[in-house]
């Protein structure tokens, strides 16, 4: 696992967080960027996944680490497929939680890992 | 149609959506360090690991209950949820020998930014004020 790309990925995720945040107070329904903007998330999450899981030996706490690492690639598409429904303000709404969620739980993620490595 | 009975779109539409979606990583994050609790160090604090598992079902039922319109069972599980924030809470700073181990409960939910508290009663609200119109 690499700190600045996971760094540079909870930037990545906060400002999707701002931007949801920012269409649902315009009252928009998601549009084309929040999608793009998910799917570039996710890419990095697979990456980070791919990264850390290569090394995951030098964790202690492996099953907590193991199961923050699936819950960040699992989320994104569950905000798609539960934000997609809803052609109101709040999917945006259900995004804006979605990539404050991983932005958290990369950090925790960063916290796990730099505590043994 | 019974409107206690029937799914409820109102219920699971517009801000119940979010509300959807903050209980969904709730019931993630608990059940998955529940798990992790009980499988790794159950030995360590038997009371505080049910707990944290307890915690993390009554989030999966609310989710899946808010998702799916169900009001009765979403607002029962929200009263339990509060309940349950209010008196662990109350228990971990009175007697914080008997809890020295964190649940997702302990000091009011202080620990997840005091979610677990603000949650429920956001619940509630929302489950209780679309009651009126409808019935």
């Amino acid at each position: 696992m690499i700190g600045a790309f996971s760094g540079g990925l909870i930037g990545a995720a906060l400002l999707l967080a701002l931007l949801a945040l920012i269409t649902a107070i315009r009252d928009r329904p998601m549009g084309v960027a929040l999608l793009a903007g998910l799917a570039v998330v996710e890419l990095a999450l697979l990456v980070q996944a791919g990264l850390a899981v290569a090394e995951v030996g030098q964790v202690r706490e492996r099953a907590t680490f193991i199961g923050y690492l699936a819950g960040t690639v699992v989320i994104p598409p569950a905000a798609v497929w539960w934000g997609r429904a809803e052609r109101t303000r709040w999917g945006p709404g259900v995004i804006a939680v979605a990539a404050f969620t991983v932005a958290v739980m990369t950090g925790r993620l960063l916290q796990l890992w730099n505590a043994t490595a | 149609m019974n409107p206690g009975e029937s799914a409820d779109r109102a219920v699971r539409s517009g801000p119940g959506r979010m509300l959807v979606a903050v209980y969904g990583v709730f019931a993630l994050a608990a059940s998955a360090r529940a798990a992790v609790q009980i499988a790794t160090k159950f030995d360590e604090a038997p009371l505080a690991y049910l707990l944290s598992a307890f915690a993390a079902a009554v989030y999966i039922v609310l989710t899946v209950a808010l998702a799916r319109g169900a009001r009765r069972p979403a607002v029962a599980a929200c009263v339990v949820e509060l309940a349950g924030v209010l008196i662990v809470g109350t228990l971990s700073l009175v007697d914080a020998r008997a809890f020295p181990h964190a649940t997702v409960w302990s000091g009011y939910g202080g620990g997840y930014g005091f979610v677990p508290l603000v949650l429920p009663v956001i619940g509630l609200v929302w489950l209780l004020r679309r009651r009126r119109p409808g019935s």
